[in-house]
């Protein structure tokens, strides 16, 4: 850090020597002691720098001397370092030496003194030192400033693990002064009273920024500090290397190592120096640098690597021969040339390394990512390397790479290159396979085949070409080409008895033909189905070796089994094959897949030898059966699941699980305890035929409430728990109930049917409104106890008085709650001042319905006459309370005895006609028209007595 | 209002500190025109009271930034490295007028403006990593432009003053580095005490 550079003072000296002195003619040489000697600081570096000259020396006189320097601290009797300096001395030559102190300078007092003596062969012996010079006082402390405290050395920068001197200058002599570093106390030792110094040794590492350190005045809240910059130590450079390309260039490189720090001073320069022609280059950049190669063709260099910061310089160094750090650049042009289908010839150039080099080249050839082909080939300009033992259509990567072949030094980078070989006819036939059905008496077969490998293929297949041969008939060829890519074809053949060959074509031409005869019967006999149990690996397929005339076998299978287009695969197999592995990654878990064995035979006929079915991996039952349940009784019940569908569900299905929940603490005989998923327990019946698809649960107590759930069960566990269904038996004796009160129920519904019927009927039978007197028994009692001449009166020897006429609303319904009763009008057709009681003339009239039975019976009634109405008038009786007491009488009357002498007849019940609707509605309130009139006069009346224009019938708004 | 100190303080301050430490520039004449290059904002004492709060907001937080940066001894010992003795600070007078208070404004900011860039700069050297000081310091500056901006504009529009004497404080660069630490965070102690002072007086 301190300069030790010598400068020449002046360069217009008088020449001594020109004006005839000369050192060796004096008698006594004169004194040569340094002289004008002065002392500066440097308080950046803590450097004491030292200038003086000598004086007494000749013109161009130039002599080896000896300066020992001497420097005191605090006090000139402590001298803490003696350096003897040699150098040669010119004459008036300013001479300048520079002293780094550890304690930085501002801490104490330093003093310097020097003496020469002189060391040059031109001075004969005796050699002796001369005097000393006075000491010179540094003292820095005088410029400090007023401040009461100073902590030194400032911004000093040191490497990581150096030891550093610090410390403080008060200007008072107290010493409650304490030092810390990071906040950690320091301690050191007292220099003078008023100047302490720490001394900090193995300095760490903490931070870019520096560490700081503090001195703390505890008399009037003083903190000076300083900042100590401390960076990682600069590594030398490693991995230093040089090497050209063209022996024209030479570049070095090399590893910096690790960084020291931000600091602009710690920030690495490198200079790159070659001791052979003594030049020297800068390098600007961190890691390499580049140097021209001398034309004089220099074959030697020594390198001399010098990095260097504020702190520390490295130096590195190589020595080596050009030609032998020759690292060619990459290949360029490379090309292929006459490619064929095994054949293809690589060329290239390289770049020229300076005159009649040759270079060793690595031809590499990758097929499919590995390396197929290595091969060092020699070039002097251009490279040429036949690459044979290629596959057709094929693409190739080549790549190539060169060293100088004198002194192996290291490759070039790859050059890389593609290209793709010739194609040729395929060389296997297709593998094929087909499908057989039978429709509408013609054979629908369907080709399938695989595409061709790459390696088969030897191109691109462009088509496919069947040919058909009929056997049975004359021998007859067609053929169909079917375009790639396609992976099969369907025929309609009217026959099945066909020789179909099937070729692969590219470009170039076909493949060998696949054979495969197609018969109609393909004999497929009845084979029955195994079991095979899949694995992770696929399923592992045996099958019995036939004895003889067997040309390979194929296995089929769908891929897709509930799919309708299955996606047939195939694999096809050696005649000596008796078992096979068919593994895909396509194979889910819980699908059931079917394989067919066919043996092909030596006519080349398929025909079904085994069918396996099976699954890559089993898995629980996904679905319940719908169970019905039937013929319940008191005591059993029986259930039934036959739709349902073992055959697709994701395992074979082992048997069926039924639980059934009773309040019996007990199970069943044929149950036992079982506890379901959601902890709750009941008895389970196991079937273990799958078969079985009905179950009769016995044993159950009558009137008791059962719950049932049925499940099936695989390999892997039982179905899905699902809902349970409630069954309740029914009592012991309600079906002999049942028994006699259903038979009885439908007998009284059918008499009651039969009675609705023919009510009528029964109506005129039983009990009629007008009761044929003849028939009544009162008759025979009357007579037989009272007057047994008594007799019945004669219809016809009436004459009716007055015709009660009903009128009713046609099409209208009487409400229930609607009590009114019916109106009755009285229509007087004799004319009597005494309507009531007693007896009065007769009318008779004509009822359909009555009058055959009143002939028949040869009797008419007396109709009472109106008591109050007017002759000539015909009187409405609107008071219905009157026409309910009348009815209510005369019926009564008709029914009951009646008493001697009445006569009179009423015909209130006489009404039912068809056209007038219900009977029991009366009208209540008829403001209508009249639309039926219930009574028609049938008895043709007197003309004198009743005149129809002179008979208001009813007054409007009274129907 | 960012115009008139469009990024030539670092010109300006060389040019001042030529004359030493606190000394006030050449004072223009009075009579001198009153130009603007921009019309003021309507509402620009308004707007001064709000540049003002957002840094009194801000100031404390500042200043916790940059003695925490430091290190040791500083967030420790803030009374005696960090306190708000900076002898040449600009006055202000709270109970003046608002011309006169206006006038020590644009000192005071003038001034912080000055050593805020000595702070940001030594601080790019001594603690490259400390990038959210860096910020902070950044976007403080950005204020204190528009604000002095904003009071010019002021006084020259109303008040007709075109110039004022300023002073800054002294140049940092010379100094070690431990005494640019403290002379910054004294600095920035002292702000964030008279920003409060000045934020209430408007």
């Amino acid at each position: 850090i301190c300069d030790y550079s010598v400068v020449p003072l002046s360069s217009f000296a008088v020449c001594i020597k020109c004006l005839g002195f000369d050192l060796s003619v004096f008698s006594e040489p004169l004194p040569l002691a340094p002289e004008s000697l002065e002392v500066s600081v440097n308080s950046t570096h803590q450097c004491l720098h030292l200038q003086w000259s000598v004086h007494n020396l000749t013109y161009h006189q130039e002599l080896k001397m000896v300066f020992q320097i001497e420097i005191s601290r605090i006090k000139t009797s402590n001298v803490i370092w003696v350096e003897n300096y040699s150098t040669t001395v010119k004459w008036n030559q300013v001479l300048r030496w520079s002293w780094e102190s550890k304690l930085p300078l501002e801490c104490a007092k330093h003093f310097v003194r020097m003496r020469s003596v002189v060391d040059d062969a031109q001075i004969p012996e005796p050699k002796f030192w001369g005097d000393w010079t006075s000491w010179e006082e540094v003292d820095v402390r005088r410029s400090l400033g007023p401040d009461p405290l100073f902590v030194f050395p400032k911004d000093k920068l040191v490497e990581e693990g150096s030891n550093v001197t610090v410390c403080y200058v008060s200007r008072s002599h107290q010493n409650n002064i304490s030092c810390y570093l990071e906040g950690i106390l320091m301690h050191g030792e007292q220099l003078d009273p008023n100047v302490r110094v720490f001394h900090v040794n193995n300095v760490p590492f903490i931070r870019e920024t520096g560490t700081n350190i503090y001195c703390k005045m505890h008399q009037g809240d003083v903190i000076k500090g300083i900042i100590l910059f401390v960076s990682k130590v600069f590594e030398e450079p490693k991995d230093f290397s040089c090497e050209t390309r063209d022996l024209k260039t030479l570049n070095c490189t090399w590893d910096p190592g690790n960084d020291t720090g931000l600091l602009t001073q710690l920030t690495p320069s490198y200079t790159l120096l070659e001791s052979f022609s003594g030049k020297k280059a800068i390098c600007t950049h961190k890691t390499w640098c580049n140097w021209q190669v001398a034309p004089d063709s220099q074959e030697m260099y020594n390198f001399t690597l010098t990095a260097g910061n504020d702190l520390r310089k490295r130096s590195v160094h190589l020595l080596f021969n050009l030609t032998h750090r020759v690292h060619p650049l990459a290949p360029f042009n490379v090309v292929f040339k006459n490619v064929s289908t095994t054949n293809a010839t690589m060329a290239w150039r390289i770049h020229s390394v300076g005159n009649y080099s040759t270079l060793l080249c690595q031809v590499e050839v990758c097929g499919e990512g590995k390396v197929i082909q290595k091969q060092n080939v020699s070039v002097k300009v251009n490279g040429e390397h036949l690459v044979k033992n290629l596959e057709p259509y094929t693409e190739y990567a080549a790549q190539v790479r060169c060293a100088y072949a004198s002194h192996f030094w290291r490759w070039s980078e790859w050059t890389r290159h593609n290209f793709t070989t010739a194609e040729a006819a395929p060389s296997e036939a297709p593998d094929v396979w087909r499908n057989v059905k039978s429709m509408q008496g013609h054979c629908v077969v369907t080709l399938f085949w695989k595409p061709l490998s790459k390696l088969q293929a030897n191109g691109k297949i462009l088509f496919y070409n069947v040919v058909l041969e009929h056997l049975d008939g004359p021998s007859t060829l067609k053929l169909l080409s079917i375009p790639a890519p396609a992976n099969g074809t369907e025929l309609i053949l009217d026959q099945c008895s066909y020789e179909i060959h099937v070729t692969a074509n590219n470009s170039v031409g076909s493949s060998p033909a696949s054979v495969i005869m197609v018969s109609r019967d393909p004999g497929s006999k009845d084979v029955g189905e195994e079991r095979v149990k899949g694995t992770k690996r696929g399923f592992a397929l045996s099958w019995k070796p036939q004895p003889r005339g067997v040309t390979g076998y194929v296995v089929e299978w769908c891929q897709c089994p509930g799919d309708p287009l299955c996606d047939l695969r195939w694999k096809s197999l050696g005649p000596n094959a008796t078992s096979t592995l068919v593994s895909s990654d396509a194979f889910t878990p819980g699908v059931r897949y079917n394989f067919r064995i066919y043996a092909i035979s030596t006519e080349r006929i398929p025909y079904l030898l085994e069918r396996k079915t099976g699954y890559s991996q089993e898995l629980a039952p996904s679905d319940n059966p719908q169970v019905l349940t039937s013929n319940l009784t008191a005591s059993s019940f029986t259930l039934s699941w036959k739709d349902y569908p073992a055959e697709s569900q994701p395992g074979f299905v082992q048997g069926y699980s039924l639980y059934l929940k009773s309040k019996a603490p007990q199970c069943l005989p044929g149950s036992e305890k079982a506890v379901l998923p959601d902890n709750s327990v009941c008895c389970k019946y196991k079937i273990d035929n799958p078969k079985q698809k009905t179950f009769v649960v016995e044993n159950l107590q009558p009137a008791s409430f059962y719950e049932f759930f049925l499940t099936p069960y695989t390999s892997v566990g039982e179905g899905p728990l699902g809902a349970f269904t409630k069954v309740t038996t029914p009592d012991e004796y309600s079906h002999i109930l049942i028994r006699i009160l259903l038979p009885m129920i439908f007998s009284i519904l059918l008499i009651m049917i039969l009675c609705y019927l023919k009510s009528q009927w029964m109506k005129e039978k039983c009990y009629p409104d007008i009761p044929d007197p003849y028939k009544s028994s009162v008759l025979s009692l009357i007579k037989s106890k009272e007057n047994p001449r008594l007799t019945i009166m004669n219809v016809k020897d009436c004459v009716p008085d007055a015709i009660e006429v009903v009128n009713k609303q046609e099409g209208t319904r009487k409400s229930l709650t609607d009590t009114e009763p019916a109106k009755h009008s009285y229509l007087y057709v004799l004319p009597t001042e005494k309507r009531y009681p007693g007896p009065g003339p007769c009318i008779c009239f004509e009822n359909f319905t009555y009058n055959q039975a009143a002939l028949d019976s040869a009797a008419c009634g007396h109709v009472p006459a109106p008591s109050e109405a007017q002759p000539n008038q015909l009187g409405l009786v609107t008071s219905s309370e009157h026409v309910l007491k009348a009815l209510g009488k005369n019926y009564v009357n008709s029914l009951g005895e009646i008493p001697a002498g009445e006569t009179n007849l009423n015909y209130v019940s006489q009404l039912a006609s068809p056209l007038c609707g219900d009977q029991s509605s009366l009208p209540t309130n008829p403001p209508e028209p009249v639309l039926c009139s219930e009574y028609k006069m049938q008895m043709a009346i007197p003309v004198g007595l009743a005149s129809p224009p002179s008979i208001p019938l009813l007054e409007e708004g009274e129907h | 209002p960012s115009c008139l100190f469009p990024g030539v303080v670092p010109l300006l301050l060389v040019l001042h500190w030529k004359h030493g430490a606190g000394s006030p520039l050449p004072i223009t004449p009075v009579n001198t025109t009153c130009a603007t290059r921009h019309p003021c904002h309507s509402n620009l004492m308004n707007q001064i009271r709000n540049q003002l709060a957002q840094l009194n907001g801000s100031a404390n937080a500042l200043f916790i930034l940059y003695y925490t940066a430091q290190g040791e001894p500083f967030p420790n010992n803030l009374d005696k490295l960090c306190g708000p003795n900076v002898t040449d600070f600009p006055p202000f007078h709270a109970n003046g007028t608002e011309k006169t208070r206006l006038v020590e404004l644009y000192r005071i900011i003038a001034y912080l403006g000055a050593s805020l860039g000595n702070i940001t700069r030594d601080q790019k050297v001594l603690n490259p990593n400390a990038l959210s000081l860096h910020s902070k310091l950044n976007a403080t500056a950005d204020i204190m432009r528009g604000l002095l901006s904003n009071v010019l504009c002021r006084l020259c529009n109303k008040y007709h003053v075109a110039h004022v004497d300023v002073a800054y404080g002294p140049d940092t660069s010379g100094k070690d580095v431990f005494q640019k630490k403290k002379l910054g965070c004294q600095l920035l102690g002292k702000y964030k005490q008279v920003i409060a002072v000045v934020a209430q007086a408007f």
